[in-house]
């Protein structure tokens, strides 16, 4: 699971969700700047959540801003799932 | 257990002492769920009170609320309720995002709550510390593990008996910085609400009704509709975390069929959202046909969206009556009027012109939908008996059926001002009615709601305050300043957001951009439309102040005129 795309799969969870193309995103690209409501990236955050069997606690998702963020995080949620 | 006429919350919460098999079941994780039993509830909001008096909180002290999770809330709600320390409940952090303007909004609410402690937890405590430090009447922050252990044996665990008028909660509105508002709600007001919802609109029954809700509980529909009237006349509620909603909607409806519910509210949005992300597998296995009421308010009603869902899950066995239209609004406490139960969806469709232009409802046949000669709007129902809801012009004139305009309330569940705040308390509970600033008319009674007259923007269920999108607006490059109005208006699901400003801006392109960005960022609001004016062209008073309800008028009809001619 380490080589997973997380920048891929928030587009694509976009695409699903909302039927929205983001364009050329990178780890820099803050949330806040795409155009979606607080609900609609609650929505995305589950998708992801579901493709990757994972679950993101909520108080560390309020301190992600950026897609680099959102990327260390879920490295770091998957990592704990995977560490016996 | 019989519902009886409790006197208070806290005479509500201790009669349900040895009542161990129903209570609040919570889902704590996946395929996880708790349940605190009536009795056990009891027991924990005694030991919280005695851990809270033990802080030194004494009766009138105020105590913030940040805990997203109910098995927390709930008993501590409950105890601060049982000491006589008025709860604050406000809202945890919730999405990905601006974490800096959810901080402001909170130490300014708390600033004007002026608590002596924040009750969280240890996994937010530090996310919140740059907003506590900023509240200077705050003397410690108490977690929910704290509260969960044994309290000091020496600290009291009697209730106080409170009287009508004294505070039980203070319930912050909107998320705004500018002008935090908490409504004081009453004891009696509480218990006029509780019984109103439960016995007149619900026609409740504890042995056969159970709820299931999602809501956030800082929220009054949550908080009261399905915490504290559920108390009141014991009826059994299953809380699924309102993150856990937003992340997969289906949660929802299929507790509701796990659990054999058949109560449940969520306002427009949370229809739409459900009906959207049902998968034919899940339609095809819920079995949904024992639910009684589900309840829509909190924003603006959509009747497509309600008709859609109904139409949707009837392959569950989902009766169309029991989709409810409800009005309310934190002023009255909660609800207002539900929509007769075992009746259809109603609406009225009423000519467009006579209701943009002569404020008047004049019903004509649905084909005008079809060409938009038409509007349609839901009822929501009579008011609750014990109280009255009237409709009134700009003057203060009572109006007759069919005219829109001020709905205004009155009745024993209206509460009792703003915290803090004489000049906004009088302005709106003044006179002996309360001066909702929403726009509606009536028919024999029946409320139906149009529009919102003053300062709110309703979008996914959450209140915000309109001048902060307008200071927004104002401070991007080009804009003339103190000439913008945000409003929002009806869009095909829901609500959408509509900023207007004066520029002369050569880039009109880049300045709507800039706008939609700034707002998007520090709001998570998505604004649907920037319309870029000549200066002068916003509607203002004598003393140069944005007309909003004029300017979306204006909005409204400009767009009529873009509409194919006949």
């Amino acid at each position: 699971m380490s080589n997973v795309d997380v920048i891929g799969l928030f587009k694509q969870a976009a695409l699903e969700v909302h039927g929205r193309e983001l364009g050329t995103l990178d780890a820099a690209t803050e949330i806040s700047t795409l155009g979606l409501d607080s609900v609609a990236v609650m929505e995305m955050t589950g998708c992801l959540e579901e493709k990757l069997q994972i679950r993101i606690p909520d108080e560390e998702l309020a301190e992600v801003e950026t897609l680099g963020q959102l990327d260390t995080l879920i490295r770091r949620v998957i990592a704990g799932k995977e560490a016996p | 257990m019989a519902a009886l006429d409790h006197p208070n919350l806290i005479a509500a919460l201790d009669a349900g002492r040895s009542s161990t098999h129903q209570g609040f079941t919570f889902v704590v994780g996946e395929g996880e769920e708790e349940l605190l039993s009536w009795d056990r509830l009891r027991a924990e909001a005694m030991n919280r009170a005695a851990h809270l008096r033990a802080l030194g909180l004494r009766t009138g002290d105020r105590l913030a609320i940040v805990m997203p999770d109910g098995r927390d809330f709930v008993p501590t709600f409950l105890g601060a309720t049982w000491a006589g320390i008025i709860p604050v409940p406000l809202p945890p952090p919730l999405s990905l995002g601006k974490l800096d303007s959810y901080l402001g909004s909170l130490a300014a609410v708390m600033n004007k709550a002026e608590p002596a402690y924040l009750a969280t937890t240890a996994k937010i405590e530090d996310v919140l510390g740059s907003a506590a430090s900023r509240v200077p009447s705050l003397q410690g922050i108490v977690t929910a593990e704290d509260l969960r252990a044994e309290a000091p044996a020496a600290a009291s665990r009697e209730p106080v008996d409170p009287h009508a008028d004294d505070i039980a909660f203070l319930q912050f509105t909107s998320g705004s910085t500018a002008t935090p508002r908490g409504v004081e709600v009453t004891h009696g007001s509480l218990r006029a609400n509780a019984w109103a919802i439960m016995r007149d609109g619900l026609q409740a029954d504890s042995a056969t009704d159970s709820g299931v809700s999602w809501l956030p509980l800082y929220h009054d529909m949550g908080l009261i509709g399905f915490v504290l009237s559920p108390v009141f006349h014991k009826v059994g509620v299953t809380f699924i975390p309102a993150l856990s909603f937003v992340r997969n909607a289906t949660i929802w409806l299929d507790t509701l069929h796990r659990t054999r519910g058949t109560i449940s509210f969520a306002p427009n949005f949370a229809y739409a959202l459900a009906a959207r992300r049902a998968r034919p597998e899940q339609v095809a296995k819920w079995d949904l046909s024992r639910v009684r009421v589900l309840g829509c308010g909190a924003e603006p009603i959509n009747p497509g969206t309600l008709r859609g869902f109904a139409e949707k899950f009837s392959a569950c066995g989902l009766r169309p009556e029991a989709l409810v239209p409800s009005y309310g609004l934190a002023e009255a406490t909660l609800a207002v009027s539900f929509d007769a139960l075992d009746e259809p969806l109603s609406t009225d469709v009423i000519d467009r012109d006579a209701y943009e232009r002569g404020k008047r409802a004049v019903s004509v046949p649905r084909a005008g939908l079809e060409v938009n000669d038409a509007v349609e709007f839901v009822s929501c129902g009579r008011a609750f008996p014990d109280h009255e809801v009237g409709t009134f012009d700009t003057a203060g004139s009572r109006l007759s059926d069919r005219h829109v305009g001020e709905l205004w309330v009155r009745g024993p569940s209206v509460a009792r001002g703003y915290y803090k705040d004489p000049e906004a308390s009088q302005e709106t509970f003044g006179g002996g009615w309360l001066r909702t600033g929403d726009l509606g008319y009536l028919v024999d009674g029946r409320i139906h709601v149009t529009g919102r007259s003053k300062d709110l923007i309703i979008v996914n269920g959450r209140n915000y305050d309109p001048q902060c999108i307008e200071w927004l607006a104002d401070d991007a490059p080009g804009v003339r300043a103190g000439s913008t109005a945000a409003f929002s208006v009806p869009g095909t699901a829901g609500e959408e957001l509509v900023v207007i400003v004066e520029s002369r801006t050569a880039r009109p392109e880049a300045l709507q951009e800039t706008i939609k960005q700034r707002v998007n960022e520090q709001l998570q609001l998505v604004v649907s439309e920037v319309v870029i004016a000549p200066p002068g062209s916003l509607p203002k008073t004598s003393s140069g102040k944005v007309q909003r309800a004029k300017a979306r008028q204006q909005y409204l009809d400009s767009m009529g005129s873009l509409l194919p001619a006949e």
